[in-house]
C-alpha cells in the first residue's frame, strides 16, 4: 500500500512531468549565456557599490554614536544608524528578490509602546536583535563584496577576452606597436602569442574560463544568499512563532466555523421540524372536538415528523463526534461512514495501533468529507478508502472512478480540509484530472 | 369559540416570510384553516419587501406580515431589518416577527417609535394555535403582541427595579400581560378574574409607576415599555 502511495504521488511531483523547453546544448555549455548567470553576475557587480555605501554609512554612524554615548546624543544617533541599516537591509532584500530570486521575508518591525513617544521607539530599536544583525551585515558584507566583485569580474573579462583573442589578433595583428599578448619580455627576449597554435591554445583556455565562470559566480552568490537569509531575514524563532500564530488562527476559526455549522444545522433542521411538529399537534388539538378525522390525519403526520426530527438529531450528534469512533476506532467508524455514501465503498484500514484521539478525529472527518464529495460531485460508480501507517505518519487515501476535476484551490471544501490538516502539520494531496479518476491522499502525524 | 377573539377583522390578509419550507407551509395551513387569507409566502427578506411593494401598488396591501428573523442570504437579522423598513414605508401594516430565540434588542428595534401593529414572538408560540392566531389578528388590527420572554427580559433589565419591587405579585402579572399587548378583557380571561378587577390593578400599577393612565391599549403598552426601557 505504501508503495502505491509513493507511485501515485511521485507521478505528481516529479519535475519531469512539467512541460519544459527542450534545449540542444547540455547545461554546462548553456550556463555562460543563461539569464540566471547574467542576473547573478549583475548582482555581484552591483553588490560592491551598494555595500560600500552601506558600510560607510554604518561605520560612520556607529562611531559617531559610540563617541557621543557619553552624552545623551549618542542614543538617537545610534538608533538612527540602526534604522538606516534596516533601510539598507530592505534594499538588499529587494535586490536578492529581483536578481537572485531569493525571497526573504521582511523581519518584524520594531515594536515600541504605542504611546511611548520617540524615546521608547529609540530604546526598542536599540533592543531589537534584528537591527544589530543588519549592522553586522553591513560590516561583514563589504570585504566579501570586494572579493566577489574582483574574482567574478576578472574571471569573466579574461574568459571572454581570451575566447575571442583570435578575432582580436585577426583585426589588430599589431596594436600599439606590439604583436599581441606578451607572455614574457626582459628587454632582449619577447614571447608574443601570435602564431596559429598559440592562438588556438589561448582561445581554448578562454573557453574553459568562460565555462567555469558561471559556476564560480553561482558559488559566490551562494555566500550572499546565506548572508542575506541569515542576517537580514526574520529570526528563526520569529518565523516559527508567526507560523504557529497562523496555525492557531486556523484552529480557532475552524472551531468557530464548526460551532456555527452546528447551530445552523440545529436551527434549520431539528428545531424547525419540532416547531412544525408543535404546530401540527396544536392544530390537531383544535380539530379534535369537531373534526376527529382531520385531527387523526394530523397526528399521523406529526408522528412522521417526529421520527424525521429524531433522525436529524442523530445525524447531527454523529457529525459532532461519532460515538463509535471513541469506542471502536477508525475501522468501525469509517465503515459506518462508507455505508452512508451513495456509491459502494471498499474500506481497508491497516493500523497496528490507534493514533492520538485528536488525529483519529481529524482523519475521520477528512474521510467523511471526502466521501461526501464523492456522493455529491464525483458521479462515481465506486470508491475506495485506505488507511495505513508509515513510520510516524498516519496515511489515508480516498479514491473514486468519477469525473475528476476536483480543484483544491477553487475555494472548495477541499481547501478548508487542507487548511485543517495543515494546522496539525498534515498534508493533503489531490490528484483529480478532468475525466477522473480522483485520488486524494492525506498525511497526518501519528501523534498530534 | 374563536370568533370571540376576532375583534378587529374576520379575515385577515397575511404575507408570510419564512425560509424553511416546512414552517412556511405549516403556517399557511394553520392560518388558512382558521379562516384567514395567506396572500403570499416568500423565502427571504428581499422577496418579502418586493412582494409587499407589488401588493401595495395593486392597492391590495396585506393586513399583516409574519416574518422569520433569520433568512437567507446571511441568516442573521434580515427579518428584523425588513420588518423595520416595512413599518416605516407602510405604517398601516402590522408586522409580526418570529424568532427561534428571543432577543430583547430586536424587540426594542421593532418597537422604536411606536408600538402600533407590531409583534415579536418566539417561534414555539405557534404551537398554541389559538393564541398565535389571536396575536396575528391583534397585530393586523394595529395591536401589540410581545412574547412573554421578551417582557420578562425587559422587566428584568429595567433599571427601575426598586419601583417594580413595590408591585404586588398580582400586579406584576398584570403588568407583564399588559406589556405583551393584551387588552384588559384578555388579561381578565387569562387570569380568570373580572374585568373590573383588572382595571383596578391597572390603575394601581399606573399610580405606583407614576404614569398617567391612558385609555387606549396601544398607548398603554407604549407607556409601559418606555417606562421599562429608560
Amino acid at each position: 500500500m505504501a508503495t502505491e502511495y509513493a507511485r501515485q504521488t511521485g507521478d505528481q511531483w516529479a519535475p519531469d512531468d512539467r512541460p519544459r523547453r527542450r534545449h540542444v546544448l547540455p547545461p554546462a555549455l548553456r550556463a555562460p549565456v543563461e539569464a540566471r548567470t547574467w542576473r547573478e553576475f549583475g548582482y555581484l557587480m552591483l553588490g560592491l557599490p551598494v555595500s560600500v555605501l552601506f558600510f560607510v554609512f554604518a561605520v560612520t554612524m556607529t562611531s559617531l554614536g559610540m563617541g557621543l554615548l557619553i552624552t545623551f546624543l549618542g542614543v538617537p544617533v545610534l538608533a538612527a544608524c540602526l534604522a538606516g541599516c534596516r533601510g539598507f537591509g530592505a534594499v538588499e532584500r529587494a535586490r536578492a528578490r529581483g536578481m537572485l530570486k531569493l525571497d526573504v521575508a521582511d523581519p518584524a518591525p520594531v515594536r515600541a509602546k504605542p504611546d511611548g513617544g520617540p524615546m521608547s521607539w529609540m530604546l526598542a530599536m536599540l533592543r531589537s536583535g534584528t537591527s544589530w544583525r543588519h549592522l553586522l551585515y553591513a560590516v561583514l558584507h563589504l570585504p566579501w563584496a570586494v572579493f566577489a566583485f574582483s574574482v567574478s569580474l576578472v574571471l569573466w573579462s579574461y574568459g571572454w577576452a581570451m575566447l575571442t583573442y583570435p578575432l582580436w589578433q585577426w583585426v589588430f595583428p599589431v596594436y600599439a606597436g606590439v604583436d599581441g599578448i606578451q607572455l614574457y619580455g626582459d628587454g632582449t627576449h619577447h614571447i608574443y602569442l601570435d602564431e596559429a597554435g598559440e592562438l588556438a591554445v589561448t582561445s581554448a583556455f578562454g573557453l574553459l574560463l568562460t565555462l567555469a565562470t558561471p559556476w564560480v559566480v553561482r558559488g559566490l552568490v551562494t555566500v550572499d544568499r546565506v548572508l542575506v537569509t541569515g542576517l537580514l531575514g526574520p529570526s528563526r524563532l520569529a518565523t516559527r512563532v508567526s507560523e504557529l500564530e497562523s496555525d492557531r488562527g486556523v484552529v480557532v476559526d475552524t472551531a468557530a466555523a464548526d460551532l456555527r455549522r452546528i447551530e445552523r444545522d440545529l436551527h434549520d433542521g431539528a428545531q424547525a421540524r419540532l416547531v412544525a411538529l408543535a404546530m401540527d399537534l396544536g392544530l390537531a388539538k383544535e380539530k379534535l372536538a369537531h373534526d376527529p378525522q382531520a385531527a387523526a390525519r394530523m397526528v399521523d403526520e406529526a408522528h412522521g415528523e417526529v421520527k424525521i426530527a429524531l433522525q436529524e438529531l442523530r445525524d447531527l450528534a454523529r457529525g459532532i463526534h461519532p460515538a463509535v469512533l471513541t469506542d471502536r476506532g477508525l475501522d468501525a467508524a469509517l465503515s459506518a461512514v462508507a455505508s452512508r455514501c451513495t456509491v459502494p465503498v471498499r474500506v481497508e484500514v491497516d493500523l497496528p495501533a490507534r493514533p492520538a484521539p485528536a488525529i483519529e478525529g481529524i482523519a475521520y472527518f477528512t474521510v467523511s468529507e471526502l466521501l461526501q464529495n464523492v456522493s455529491k460531485h464525483a458521479r462515481a460508480s465506486r470508491a475506495t478508502v485506505d488507511v495505513w501507517q508509515t513510520a510516524d505518519r498516519l496515511m489515508l487515501q480516498v479514491g473514486d472512478d468519477g469525473q475528476g476535476g476536483a480543484d483544491p484551490t477553487a475555494g472548495s471544501g477541499l481547501a478548508g480540509l487542507a487548511e485543517r490538516l495543515d494546522a496539525v502539520d498534515g498534508v493533503l494531496v489531490v490528484d483529480s484530472p478532468a475525466g477522473g479518476p480522483t485520488t486524494v491522499t492525506a498525511e497526518l502525524p501519528w501523534r498530534g | 369559540m374563536l370568533g370571540g377573539y376576532r375583534a378587529v377583522k374576520d379575515r385577515v390578509r397575511v404575507v408570510i416570510a419564512e425560509d424553511s419550507v416546512l414552517l412556511r407551509e405549516g403556517l399557511t395551513r394553520l392560518l388558512t384553516d382558521l379562516g384567514h387569507d395567506v396572500v403570499a409566502g416568500v423565502g427571504d427578506a428581499e422577496a418579502l419587501i418586493k412582494t409587499v411593494d407589488e401588493l401595495a401598488s395593486q392597492g391590495e396591501l396585506p393586513d399583516v406580515v409574519v416574518a422569520d428573523v433569520r433568512m437567507p442570504p446571511t441568516h442573521t437579522d434580515e427579518g428584523v431589518r425588513a420588518a423595520v423598513r416595512l413599518r416605516k414605508d407602510y405604517p398601516d401594516i402590522g408586522v409580526l416577527v418570529l424568532s427561534q430565540y428571543v432577543e430583547e434588542r430586536y424587540a426594542t428595534e421593532l418597537l422604536a417609535g411606536s408600538s402600533r401593529g407590531v409583534g415579536y414572538l418566539l417561534k414555539d408560540r405557534v404551537a398554541e394555535v389559538r393564541e398565535f392566531v389571536d396575536a396575528v389578528v391583534r397585530v393586523a388590527g394595529g395591536g401589540t403582541a410581545l412574547d412573554p420572554e421578551v417582557v420578562a427580559q425587559l422587566l428584568g433589565r429595567s433599571r427601575k427595579q426598586d419601583v417594580l419591587a413595590g408591585l404586588t405579585p398580582r400586579e406584576r402579572e398584570v403588568l407583564g400581560l399588559m406589556a405583551e399587548g393584551r387588552t384588559n378583557s384578555a388579561v381578565a380571561r387569562q387570569l380568570v378574574v373580572s374585568d373590573g378587577a383588572v382595571e383596578k390593578h391597572v390603575s394601581n400599577i399606573f399610580l405606583k409607576l407614576g404614569l398617567s393612565p391612558s385609555d387606549g391599549d396601544h398607548r398603554r403598552v407604549l407607556a409601559v415599555l418606555t417606562y421599562l426601557n429608560t
